[in-house]
């Protein structure tokens, strides 16, 4: 982004500045987050809720390296997600008054979610952490690591539908989101949904390894955050032709 | 903005808007899901996970294994459904955030009652979810790990003090200071109760039986009274905020 010049010292410029800093640091965690998913021994294909607690164990003692850099990467960059969930909310805040309403909520579940998804780390890090540990206490970290991991979408849910209320009430003249992207983000908490209830099976399309609650659940919110990346770059962008900052 | 939020620095600005394009139904869309979820919450806890009532802390494994037997599709279905729907405390609470920033206090108490709040739901009412998720998993799993599994649900769904505590505090001295009327001065009176209950759960740690154990008569069943009142009132001061805010205009930034 070319800057005009006399603007580099003005202090909207140092906002439009760091939004977009922040959207640098999450795309790059994003791409280190997409080696550590491929490289994480339980999603190829993603262990069955049906292992027993000696199969699992096993399991850990055959995987330990690649569990343990797959989850440490998940820990230090999972949480970079954050700075563009921030610029999100920022860009919230520059949309009519009656879409402000939707921001601090969305903020909360932001923070909420990503307290959740820091949580599915460490149990499975912890898991790996003695492999010959008592196959039964293995077996309930990996338990606690993927109902943490799968089934707790609420806060997703409600970042993403406070996103397409936030875009579909921003009726002034220059909207920050085109339209499609509230569409876009409604598809996305619906196809989520059911994993929610991944908790009450243990077999089938709904089970924490299922079709429905693993495969869809994943690909639908990566996708929406590779176009919430975009999306929100050029929402950042309209703002600093807004700002007088570029042409 | 009032003349009292005038002279104080608080309170809403107008925007750009035109009249025509100011709708207050997002504030209202937002307000209505507040008693919905916690009408919702009141049926998964109390009628799905059985958690309130709360089950007894001074039993052992047998109670406990079995407990989790006889509940087993209730608590699951209720674990689903929590899961889908927690979210919606960010919504209630982002929105009483809303009203505070629109407080002559300034914005500090309100970003303290968003983050404490949000810290809140995991050991609150989260973990809970998480323990029972795992104890109803596997019916074969050891008594003694079921066992922990009920211990720490339980605690840390009754146990966790200081994230509520902090949040009511930073609520109550938000609504002391303010001028600009946005809530009642009874109700941050009414609030400090609420971290009154919280001071005296703190003995739920050290008790597995009686009026201060976590089914207790007082640590127990006082604090869920004390609650359900605040929150009814909770929920009507922010309807009445609702209604008094002005079209078009938004909290200070």
């Amino acid at each position: 982004m070319q800057l005009l010049s006399g603007v580099e010292d003005l202090p909207r410029t140092s906002n439009v500045r760091t939004q977009l800093m922040a959207l640098w640091v999450t795309a790059v965690s994003l791409a280190i987050m997409l080696v550590a998913y491929a490289a994480f021994p339980g999603f190829w294909p993603p262990m069955s809720p049906d292992m027993s607690a000696q199969a699992v164990a096993e399991f850990y003692r055959d995987n330990t390296g690649w569990i343990r850099f797959s989850m440490v990467t998940f820990n230090l960059c999972g949480i970079m997600l954050l700075p563009l969930f921030c610029v999100i909310t920022v860009q919230i805040k520059r949309m009519a008054a009656q879409s402000q309403a939707f921001a601090y909520s969305y903020l909360m579940a932001t923070v909420g979610g990503g307290a959740i998804f820091a949580l599915s780390a460490i149990f499975f890090a912890a898991a790996a952490y003695r492999p010959d540990r008592d196959p039964d206490l293995i077996l309930v970290l990996n338990d606690l690591g993927w109902i943490v991991f799968v089934a707790p979408i609420g806060m997703a849910l409600i970042q993403n539908l406070m996103l397409a209320l936030a875009i579909y009430y921003d009726n002034g003249s220059r909207p920050v989101y085109p339209r499609w992207i509230a569409h876009f983000a409604i598809a996305v908490a619906l196809a989520m949904a059911p994993a929610a209830f991944s908790i009450t099976v243990t077999a089938g399309p709904l089970a924490w390894n299922g079709v429905i609650s693993f495969w869809l659940r994943n690909i639908a919110y990566g996708a929406f955050l590779a176009v919430m990346l975009v999306a929100t770059w050029k929402a950042v962008h309209r703002q600093a032709v807004e700002e007088g900052l570029i042409e | 903005m009032s003349v009292a939020a005038a002279i104080t620095g608080g309170g809403d600005r107008p925007l750009d808007d035109s009249p025509a394009q100011a709708s207050k139904r997002p504030l209202w869309i937002v307000f209505w899901i507040f008693p919905g979820f916690f009408g919702l919450f009141g049926v998964i806890f109390v009628l799905l996970l059985r958690v309130i009532p709360p089950p007894r802390p001074d039993v052992g494994y047998g109670y406990m294994t079995h407990f989790f037997e006889t509940h087993h599709t209730t608590i699951r279905i209720g674990l689903g459904l929590l899961f889908l729907v927690f979210g919606g405390h960010a919504i209630a609470n982002g929105f009483v955030t809303y009203h505070m920033k629109r407080m002559s206090s300034g914005p500090t108490f309100a970003y303290v009652y968003m983050g404490a709040l949000a810290i809140g739901a995991i050991p609150g009412m989260l973990l809970v979810a998480f323990c029972f998720g795992a104890a109803t998993l596997r019916a074969d799993r050891e008594p003694r790990i079921i066992g922990l599994l009920y211990d720490l649900g339980m605690l840390s769904f009754n146990g966790s003090l200081g994230c509520f505590a902090t949040a009511y505090l930073a609520f109550a001295v938000a609504i002391l200071v303010d001028k600009n009327g946005i809530f009642p001065k009874w109700l941050a009176y009414l609030t400090i109760w609420q971290i009154v209950t919280e001071v005296i759960a703190t003995q739920m740690w050290q008790q597995t039986s009686g009026a201060f154990a976590w089914n207790g008569s007082i640590a127990f069943w006082l604090a869920v009274i004390v609650f359900g009142v605040w929150l009814n009132c909770q929920i009507l001061a922010v309807k009445k905020a609702t209604d008094e805010h002005v079209a078009g205009t938004r909290p200070l930034d």
